[in-house]
């Protein structure tokens, strides 16, 4: 008889503890016009976006629900808070100046430490507001923008802003784009001037801590011509009873010649709904990579989406999901390949264990103007016992006779071979399969730098051992 | 007469919308009357006419199906391959020929008892120029420790609609072989349901298509895994050609419980023209930590390694792509091992080029 380690579920301490919401300023529940109007008063919104607010709110209400993918009936919007700003709440640029309580959170996450050891610049919000935004002088100095969306909208790059928000993302490709579009706060915009390379990341750092709150958070990056950008992004909240919501919106514009990497290590409490939109568009001869890495949520639909829209575009999806108890990830990529010689390479790992459901789903789309293009997608599922489950589900639309198209998928468990090799070293039976799993998940670890691949590992270790030391 | 809008071919785990791969829509499908079969039954092999179904097995092409099956009205011919009767090794021969502009339907069972073997190949046919729909359903039951092989070929009119549509379980030990080619046809509806109930029960599933011009097919299969050591290969190879459309969704399902399952699905597509249309989703579904399922695709043009071998040869890339494509089907025909079947299909796409 087969033995197994024996796997509990994860202490996640170091992310759930929270504070008092209750100075915070909150609008009420639920999703009306007057709602989305207040928050455009909130926001202090320019005419135009407080219009396209209620737009998408009408597009919202006209949109049927998802009819494939998890269940997310659990989740009530009419009784999601889609606004909470905390209280004495106004952006900083030095850290001693953040509220105590806020800025006590985002030490424990490690984010100022990050910050002055290994980042560009970095941005932190808090519920349904900015909190903080500092870039390095150096950085600032090539020229590089990062800053909020809100106060950028009203800036010298009011117009550009303008011009790309929600064009990649529209309201109207499906009811959470449309939500995003009618509630959003926060969030972050960066601009990259042709041919500056900033050689080290800038971050953005999620954290929602008020209990049936939504954050809608909102990423707009322009990368121009010839330069280069390592941007990421880091969430999490404390577990609540009741449901809370990730809505967010990304959209990335990468040009001629520009190289993008966008990574992630998605923790969110195990309450949460991470409806999460990506989109890059990359011109000729530019590169989106996307490094994904999905731990947390109770229910997930996550699929960035490359757009190859120039000659000789390239794309690079790396994504690991690791579902346990109670979670079911819906996550994966899209990508389409839209001029000549495009490529795109799609490598993934899914694990699921504790009756957790980790799904992986794809598209991959080769217009008539692909001629040329090239696209693989790998997925490698692995079940780590069996009341889980692992499903993948590929798509591959190609109208384009000059096309290199290849899609491999294997789904399986832990060999007891390996297993017994690493014990004979002296490890144990619990070691040895944290260490397999580990293993599985380089494809995205070694993708990450160093301090972010070492979370991701010691997020797997937890997984696996169901302790923090 | 009487016609229908049909949903078919559902996948079991839908994906997004805009894809429009998750089922298929076909309007105003003409219900026929009972159609022809010409039998060829060899000794061993009992068969009968009844009035009403045996088998209600899921099948692949779905609910619609069945209703435009029992609003025919056609009768169901049942055959049987019992288990002590004496096997001549010879095949059960259907031809199914259809008249130029009359809708026909036809439903039919296969059984085959424990220990015993049967095949039967069903050959689809009309005249060139012929514009009909037909429809044809199979359920079939594998019992313990037995085997059926399925062979399915299409030469149908250019303007032919053809609904064809599988569904069964096999038993313990029990093997199914299906091998279908479709060589003509104007829009093509086909699949299978396959219910791997016994432990060790195995399937095998063989596609060659070659879709030209405005031809559609459209094409759903799934292996439910619930007992324990199933296995399944599906492999599917085709070329399209033209402004050909072509939708495979394959699945390999593992039910839990079935512990020790294997599955293995791989489609090699060559699409040798600008217009063409390629949809592809090969799905695994997981619900047992015990199993190895694998999938695979190859979609496009020829490798270049081997364009850069035949060049080498003195073939130019036109008589490379019409070789490889011939190839294709020579190769999903050569899995047939009636010899009679084989020759008919080398002369149909003889006389195909010729004209």
């Amino acid at each position: 008889m087969k033995e197994k380690a024996v796997v509990s579920d994860i202490n996640r301490s170091m992310y759930d503890f929270r504070y008092s919401d209750e100075d915070a300023f909150k609008l009420e529940q639920g999703l009306t016009p007057e709602i989305v109007a207040q928050i455009s008063k909130e926001k202090n919104d320019p005419e135009w976006m407080a219009d396209f607010r209620q737009k998408s709110l009408e597009i919202y209400n006209r949109m049927e629900m998802p009819n494939w993918g998890p269940s997310i009936q659990g989740l009530d919007m009419d009784h999601i808070l889609t606004y909470v700003r905390p209280k004495d709440n106004k952006m900083q640029n030095d850290w001693n100046d953040v509220p105590t309580d806020i800025k006590d959170t985002f030490e424990k996450l490690g984010i100022p430490q990050a910050e002055r050891e290994s980042l560009a610049g970095v941005g932190a919000q808090y519920d349904s507001e900015l909190v903080y935004h500092n870039v390095k002088k150096e950085v600032a100095e090539q020229g590089v923008i990062y800053s909020d969306v809100e106060s950028a909208l009203w800036g010298p790059y009011g117009d550009m802003i303008r011009e790309h928000f929600m064009k990649l993302i529209t309201p109207n490709d499906h009811k959470f784009a449309a939500l995003h579009g009618a509630v959003w706060s926060g969030g972050s915009f960066v601009y990259v001037p042709a041919g500056v390379k900033v050689e080290i990341p800038l971050q953005s750092y999620f954290r929602l801590n008020a209990a049936g709150a939504g954050q809608f958070e909102h990423t707009l990056i322009i990368v121009e011509e010839g330069a280069d950008l390592h941007f990421i992004e880091g969430c999490s909240a404390p577990k609540y009873n009741v449901a809370n919501l990730h809505a967010g919106a990304v959209e990335l514009f990468v040009g001629k010649n520009a190289k993008l990497r966008y990574s992630t290590i998605e923790n969110w409490s195990k309450n949460m709904y991470n409806l999460n939109t990506k989109r890059a568009k990359v011109e000729e001869g530019g590169k989106i990579e996307w490094i994904s890495g999905s731990f947390g949520s109770h229910v997930s639909y996550l699929y960035p989406m490359s757009v190859l829209n120039g000659k000789g575009a390239r794309s690079e999806f790396s994504g690991v999901t690791f579902a346990g108890a109670g979670q079911n990830l819906d996550t994966g990529c899209k990508v389409l390949h839209n001029a000549p010689e495009t490529s795109s390479y799609v490598n993934t790992r899914s694990i699921s264990k504790g009756g957790g459901i980790s799904t992986f789903r794809s598209s991959v789309v080769m217009t008539r103007n692909a001629e040329g293009s090239k696209a693989s997608v790998s997925c490698a599922s692995l079940m780590l016992d069996d009341i889980s489950r692992s499903d993948t589900i590929p798509a591959m639309d190609i109208r384009t006779p000059n096309a290199d198209v290849g899609h491999e998928a294997k789904i399986g468990r832990i060999s007891d071979e390996t297993v017994f090799y690493l014990m004979s070293r002296g490890m144990s039976e619990e070691d040895a399969r944290a260490l397999i799993v580990s293993g599985f998940a380089d494809n995205v670890g070694k993708e990450l730098p160093l301090e972010y691949a070492v979370e991701m590992n010691n997020l797997i270790r937890l997984e696996m051992k169901g302790a923090i030391s | 007469m009487e016609n229908m809008n049909m949903i078919l071919n559902q996948i079991p785990s839908p994906t997004w919308n805009w894809l429009h791969m998750n089922e298929t829509q076909v309007d105003n499908v003409a219900v026929g009357s009972q159609g022809r079969i010409l039998s060829d039954i060899p000794g061993g092999v009992s068969v009968k006419e009844e009035n009403k179904a045996g088998l209600n097995d899921k099948t692949a092409l779905g609910e619609d199906m069945d209703r435009l099956i029992v609003s025919s009205g056609c009768k169901v011919l049942s055959i049987r391959r019992e288990k002590e009767a004496s096997d001549s090794g010879e095949p059960v021969r259907l031809t199914f020929n259809y008249e130029a502009d009359k809708a026909a339907a036809n439903a039919v069972e296969i059984y085959v008892e424990e220990g015993a073997e049967l095949t039967v190949i069903m050959n689809f046919e009309s005249t060139r120029d012929a514009a009909a729909t037909a429809a044809v359903q199979t359920r079939y039951h594998v019992a313990k420790d037995a085997r059926l092989t399925l062979v399915q070929v299409e030469k149908l009119g250019d303007k032919f609609t053809f609904l064809n549509d599988i569904g069964g379980e096999v038993d313990e030990l029990g093997n199914f072989t299906l091998t279908q080619l479709v060589l003509s046809g104007k829009n093509t509806y086909q699949g299978a349901y396959n219910n791997l109930t016994g432990k060790k029960a195995s399937l095998q599933t063989d596609i060659g298509y070659m879709v030209l011009s405005d031809q559609v097919l459209d094409m759903n299969y799934v292996a439910y895994h619930t007992g324990k050591k199933t296995k399944c290969v599906m492999n599917a190879d085709g070329v399209l050609r033209g402004n050909a459309k072509k939708v495979f969704r394959g699945t390999i399902d593992f039910r839990r419980g079935c512990a020790g399952a294997k599955g293995d699905e791989l489609e090699n597509v060559l699409l040798m023209d600008d217009d063409v249309i390629n949809q592809t989703i090969p799905v695994i579904l997981c619900d047992e930590e015990d199993v190895e399922g694998n999938h695979g695709a190859s979609i496009g043009k020829l490798d270049e390694s081997l364009m850069f071998y035949l060049s080498s040869r003195g073939m130019d890339e036109s008589e490379i792509y019409e070789m490889m494509a011939r190839a294709r089907i020579d190769a999903v025909t050569a899995k047939i091992a009636d010899a009679q079947t084989r020759e008919e299909i080398a002369q149909y796409l003889g006389d195909a080029i010729e004209e």
